[in-house]
């Protein structure tokens, strides 16, 4: 079952904590974290620091994030067939990837975009959504 | 093969195991040795974790060192003392094992770990998942015989710069062989994190020593180590350098930033809060 869309209001509801959580992780100042900035190329983050912000927010918001959500929701109904071929992202995948993270301006989309690349294009809002979207399931019946 | 499961082992038996919840064991400090550090607690207690989650995964994977949220430090362990280690697992899959625990000596505690987490990676790369498999068994039966480690030679630092009471720098020369690296691990020798914290929090607290505001009769002692974060792993032979950057916060304690590099990447990070403590 698919997930009505994320609001305005909801990211902005868990930014201010997402934002704290973030610096104590990077190590930097909390105005450091903007909405829109990439967290690799704005802010030096590395894959061992996608880890410790993943774990991190989930201990702050009490909530599983599973590794890898942040694809598995990015690809949506796709599947991973449909979603990538060969290490590289699908034009369809693209197309999705694109839409998921509408946040991210259309320059930042390579193509031929390398899966290996899609965290460089990841944003302190991005981790919003990912949150958002653990709580929703969270809450969902059964 | 002396050295396997040996030379940087710190589980002698465990005693108690719910897979993939928690576990409890012990492990028998040789009484011959001259010291037995509190780093080398922490890695008792991390190594516990290490063999449920590698149980949970049937020896497919296995963790290394990454995360660890704080550790608090309550007391000193003294050779010939038996530790009790604890682990409880948070959540433990093929990609992580989330967990705390602590050890205690003589019914004191004297490490507590929290919130730790360490990626699990393919176990046949840094050694035989049929030999670590058959050494669990070993561990949940009888255990291993005690008295197989004979210490670790632990590498100096070369201090180097700094301003005094605010900030230190040291070189680390990682040993290129040593005991220890034909055990962490056998496939791919390794640097222990533990021993890098180790160097890194002596660094630190001679920083502390020569801060203007340490109450007179007193020494540094630390009180807990947050935010450490392993960057990469740390070959045999390799050169890092140490810093340590100095916040006060009054009445002699503070907190310092830690940082280890190799060249221009950063390898490691931790803040260590110390307290001073009266000298005997």
């Amino acid at each position: 079952m698919t997930q009505p869309e994320i609001t305005r209001d909801e990211i902005m509801a868990v930014f201010p904590t997402i934002a704290e959580t973030m610096a104590d992780a990077l190590g930097c100042d909390v105005d450091d974290i903007k909405l829109d900035v990439s967290l690799i190329e704005g802010l030096d983050a590395e894959s061992i620091d996608f880890l410790d912000m993943v774990f991190r927010l989930e201990r702050a918001f009490k909530i599983r994030i599973p590794r890898g959500k942040i694809v598995e929701n990015a690809r949506g109904t796709l599947s991973e067939a449909e979603f990538e071929q060969n290490g590289l992202v699908t034009g369809v995948g693209l197309a999705q990837l694109r839409a998921y993270l509408s946040e991210v301006p259309a320059e930042r989309f390579k193509t031929p975009t390398k899966v290996k690349d899609i965290p460089r294009l990841f944003t302190p809002e991005t981790f919003c959504k990912l949150v958002i979207s653990a709580q929703r399931s969270a809450k969902a019946p059964g | 093969m002396a050295d396997h499961f040996a030379a940087f082992s710190f589980v002698d038996r465990i005693t108690d195991f719910t897979p993939g919840v928690r576990a409890r064991g012990q492990f028998a400090v040789p009484a011959a040795l001259p010291a037995f550090r509190s780093c080398l607690v922490a890695e008792a207690v991390g190594q516990l974790a290490a063999w449920v989650a590698m149980a949970q995964v049937n020896f497919r994977g296995r963790p290394v060192a990454a995360l660890a949220s704080e550790t608090r430090f309550h007391g000193d362990v003294a050779p010939g003392a038996v530790l009790g280690l604890a682990v409880e697992i948070d959540s433990c899959d093929d990609e992580a094992v989330a967990y705390s625990g602590c050890a205690t000596s003589d019914d004191a505690l004297a490490i507590e770990l929290l919130d730790c987490l360490g990626p699990m990676l393919p176990a046949a790369e840094f050694d035989s998942p049929e030999a670590l498999a058959a050494r669990f068994e070993l561990l949940r039966g009888r255990g291993a015989p005690p008295g197989r480690f004979d210490g670790v030679p632990m590498p100096g630092i070369v201090r180097g710069a700094g301003v005094p009471g605010e900030s230190l720098a040291a070189v680390l020369h990682v040993p290129a062989m040593a005991p220890f690296f034909a055990d962490h691990f056998p496939r791919c020798p390794v640097f222990p994190a533990t021993l890098l914290l180790d160097a890194q929090i002596g660094l630190a607290l001679q920083l502390a020593a020569e801060a203007p505001d340490l109450p007179a009769g007193t020494q540094p002692a630390p009180v807990r180590i947050t935010h450490v974060k392993m960057r990469s792993f740390i070959p045999p032979g390799e050169v890092l350098a140490l810093d340590a950057q100095r916040a006060p916060t009054g009445g002699g304690t503070g907190q310092i930033m830690l940082r280890a590099r190799a060249g221009d990447k950063t390898v490691s990070t931790a803040r260590l809060e110390y307290a001073p403590r009266g000298v005997a």
